[in-house]
């Protein structure tokens, strides 16, 4: 498909117990740019999203991450190859504080072991604090580095998602995949995230968004991907979807 | 980095409390209880580092404490293999063990496992009981040599009691550096949530395995340190009813707390010694202690009571705020 | 050959016992998605319930067996109201460790209340052994597997006929949708508790007759329950029953044809194997969960 995608997928389909969740859909995602995954309830998006992440194994087809097909990979291990990702509900580490989430964010840039942690030589110690310069600087990013030692728990909503953000890009990821990210957000919020997810592009991140907030999606996405029934109903920019009739009567019709 | 020295100076005045206890107390049954205690906290710590900070159940931890009491009471009494050589062999078999039992339970969570860890502990206890060739069966195993350093006998009074509280000292700084580490905040991440955990990419199943192995490996050696003490064990002290206390050590004392250990351990044992008639309330207690502490203070008595200093801090912050 | 037959039965009266502990366990899980390490206790305080109605009070038996059925479900239902839903953060732990707690705690009251003797009830009927081809079966094997597979049946009545019971099964698959049906399902989590406490408490009464009854005789007999739920598939009662005589069937069969000193691990070794090879049982009937 594409010269120079990111990530691939082929033909994937998936069904469970008798539902066909997703059936052939392929496409293309390109080096830093916003795609956006929209379709209507049950069009298979949270499954072809559970799909990339690992989280589920597709029953036939595949996907390509930088060249290397990652369809039966574990979730933890595509972490390290490069894909982070967000949860529609967010789900942080909720005793922790804004500042060890990110820090468990860099689980994997970090090597410090059990050996390591129980001697605490001047190399974990140079670690740990690099981590946390780099977090503080992620952070910042965000918008959240004066809120460092509070407790990832009781912080608001807005703040919550903001800080799951930056855990996600605290593995250095080339890939960013966003769950409904505009998700309970008010309009102000939601703005800030859109320019948030492009300052994300601009630092080389690619990123592919689950979204219902249409003004959202067609605001910032490059590229958009419509799911219908499980199946791939249109690609292509904003404006071409906007003006498809296939989109329409799909979104309309129902 | 600031936190290294601020952290070591509660261990300095541990040390020293130690060292003052030590030295103050001679009455033989009281340095015997605190030693106890010594050996108690250990377990508890083992189990705290599993369940308060991974958030993992296990209800079967008497298991490991048995197996590292009769792995040395077994190589010293029937083959006379020096007990210094008997504990590396006791913490490896207990850690092999942890390892094969986690591999599958450890894939589950909550119930799953706590039901699989009380299961085994069982089927360990039973083991105990019915291998008498090896063990002595349920009337136990007598005999069991003393600590010795060259002609210096260690399993007696003053010595044992800093043999003791020496080794916790080092469990507790061990402890305490994994928790402040990237190992630690991974565990502590799993606990709050074991999915998100994972996508960050923390490899779940294998920290699991991990401070399963080593909560098994401190509990092992608590045992060799109880067998050398009291030179005769039985099944009966590595049954269900101990790895409910040790449950409650960590449950009372505070989860995902060191010292939180050292307190659940300590009210633990001395509880026995202000109610005589325990013996026959011991279950009602320990029952309604458990159930208690986990309703209303589930963070146990250390973090709960600070919580409430912090919320009362909070509160009166907040009241002058207002105010002016 | 004999001895084979006779292996059978006493493997099928046991597993029907394990059978029923079994379906207590399902059917809380159920509801509630809790697995109660107390039900064992449960157990027990029906055993015991009967021996001090019957033996001590010369109640009845039909009598006894009511009032001690009521009797126990209401400590079920102290236990949930009290403790399950008084808890604020229901992480696994805390739920797990309130449950063990309880365990311990009625354990503790029972010693209290009956001592560490062991006692026993006269069967419940006075017929003599039967005997089929060259095994011997008691009556009270008959009792117990005849009233086992009564209880199954009313248990699936009350799911399939009745409203509390299909409001339950609902709750069961999905607890959100449920009560935005409005079914209160704060009550079904009381009624679980006191039906499977109930279970539980005619489980120690049908072998009360058979076995010697005492303070601590719940703790093996619930981990053996669950066993057998977990082996059939925790989540399906059929599985629940198929778990629990199959579970009494291998152990019978070890202990005769090994050692009797298989009577305790063969249940734990079983539940390992399973949660080692198949954790959603042999029925395979519910994915096993993450929380």
């Amino acid at each position: 498909m594409g010269e120079n995608a990111l990530l691939e997928i082929e033909a994937v389909s998936k069904s469970f117990g008798g539902i066909q969740a997703l059936y052939n859909v392929s496409f293309a995602v390109r080096p830093e740019a916003i795609h956006a995954i929209i379709g209507p309830n049950g069009a298979g998006k949270t499954t072809l999203f559970n799909i990339i992440t690992g989280v589920y194994t597709p029953d036939s087809g595949r996907i390509r991450f930088k060249d290397t097909e990652i369809q039966r990979r574990n979730v933890h291990e595509l972490v390290a190859y490069g894909i982070a990702r967000t949860f529609q509900n967010v789900e942080l580490f909720e005793s922790l504080t804004v500042l060890e989430n990110v820090l468990v964010g860099q689980y994997v840039r970090t090597r410090c072991g059990f050996w390591g942690a129980v001697g605490r030589w001047s190399w974990v110690r140079k670690e740990e604090r690099e981590a946390r310069e780099r977090a503080m600087e992620l952070l910042g990013f965000v918008g959240l580095q004066d809120l460092a030692e509070k407790r990832s728990g009781d912080l608001a909503f807005g703040w919550q998602r903001l800080l799951e953000i930056a855990r996600a890009l605290a593995s250095q990821p080339n890939l960013l995949l966003l769950d409904e990210p505009a998700a309970g957000l008010n309009a102000v919020e939601t703005r800030r995230l859109g320019e948030l997810i492009q300052k994300i592009r601009e630092q080389g991140i690619t990123v592919v968004l689950v979204e219902h907030d249409m003004n959202l999606t067609m605001e910032i996405s490059d590229r958009i991907l419509v799911l219908d029934q499980g199946r791939r109903l249109a690609e292509g920019s904003p404006r071409e979807v906007q003006t498809n009739e296939a989109v329409m009567s799909a979104y309309l019709g129902k | 980095m600031a936190l290294g020295s601020a952290a070591r100076s509660p261990f300095v005045i541990f040390a020293a409390a130690i060292v003052l206890v030590g030295a103050g107390v001679s009455n033989s049954y009281y340095l015997q209880l605190l030693t106890v205690i010594g050996i108690y906290t250990l377990l508890a710590l083992g189990l705290n580092m599993l369940m308060g900070y991974a958030g993992q159940i296990s209800l079967g931890h008497a298991a490991f404490y048995g197996l590292g009491a009769y792995t040395s009471a077994i190589l010293t009494t029937h083959f006379h293999v020096s007990p210094w050589l008997a504990l590396p062999l006791a913490l490896l078999l207990s850690a092999g063990v942890a390892f094969l039992v986690g591999i599958p339970t450890l894939k589950l969570s909550g119930y799953y496992l706590g039901m699989g860890t009380l299961g085994f502990g069982m089927i360990i206890n039973v083991l105990f009981r019915e291998w008498s060739s090896m063990t002595g069966g349920a009337s136990g195993l007598v005999g069991i040599p003393p600590l010795a350093w060259g002609s210096f006998v260690l399993s007696r009074g003053r010595a044992y009691f800093y043999l003791v509280w020496l080794t916790t000292l080092a469990c507790f700084v061990l402890c305490e550096r994994l928790v402040n580490s990237r190992i630690g905040r991974a565990l502590r991440a799993i606990h709050d949530s074991e999915r998100a955990a994972t996508a960050v990419g923390v490899d779940t199943s294998r920290l699991k395995l991990g401070i399963f192995v080593f909560s098994a490996v401190l509990a092992a050696l608590a045992g060799f340190l109880y067998a050398h003490l009291v030179s005769f064990i039985s099944p009966s002290s590595f049954d269900f009813l101990m790895s409910v206390r040790i449950v409650t050590m960590v449950a009372v004392g505070g989860m995902a707390s060191i010292w939180g250990s050292l307190l659940g351990a300590s009210l633990l044992t001395l509880l026995p010694e202000w109610l005589h008639v325990f013996a026959e309330y011991e279950m009602v207690v320990y029952g309604l202690l458990l159930m208690v502490i986990m309703i209303f203070l589930p963070q146990g008595l250390s973090r709960g009571v600070i919580d409430l200093f912090a919320q009362r801090h909070l509160l009166s912050s907040l009241a002058k705020r207002l105010k002016g | 050959m004999n001895e084979l037959l006779q292996y059978i039965f006493a493997g099928i009266t046991n597993g029907a016992i394990y059978a029923i502990i079994a379906l207590g366990f399902t059917m809380l899980y159920n509801a509630t998605e809790l697995i109660n390490f107390a039900q064992g206790e449960f157990v027990m305080l029906g055993a015991l319930g009967l021996v001090s109605l019957r033996t001590g009070l010369h109640w009845p038996l039909p009598v006894a067996f009511a009032v001690t059925v009521l009797g126990v479900s209401a400590v079920g239902m102290v236990l949930e109201r009290l403790a399950i839903r008084t808890v604020r953060k229901p992480h696994p732990i805390v739920l797990v460790i309130i449950t063990v707690g309880a365990s311990i705690l009625l354990r503790g009251l029972a010693m209290l209340g009956w001592g560490k003797d062991s006692f026993s009830v006269p069967y419940f009927s006075k017929h003599p052994p039967i005997q089929v081809s060259e095994a011997t079966i008691l009556p009270q094997s008959l009792w117990i597997v005849g009233i086992v597979l009564l209880t199954v049946g009313v248990l699936q009545f009350f799911y399939k006929r009745t409203l509390a019971g299909k409001a339950m099964h609902a709750c069961a698959i999905n607890k959100k949708a449920a009560s935005l049906l409005g079914i209160p399902s704060e009550r079904m989590v009381l009624l679980a508790f006191a039906i499977s406490a109930a279970l539980g408490a005619v489980g120690g009464m049908i072998i009360a007759p058979i076995t010697m009854c005492s303070y601590d005789m719940g703790t093996l007999l619930g981990l053996k329950g669950f066993c057998a739920a977990m082996l059939g598939g925790l989540g399906s009662s059929f599985g629940a029953v198929l778990g629990g005589f199959l579970l009494g069937i291998l152990e019978s069969l070890g202990i005769g044809f090994f050692s009797s000193s298989l009577k305790e691990p063969t249940a734990f070794l079983l539940l390992l194997l399973i949660l080692y090879i198949r954790p959603s049982g042999l029925l395979g009937a519910k994915a096993v969960k993450r929380f």
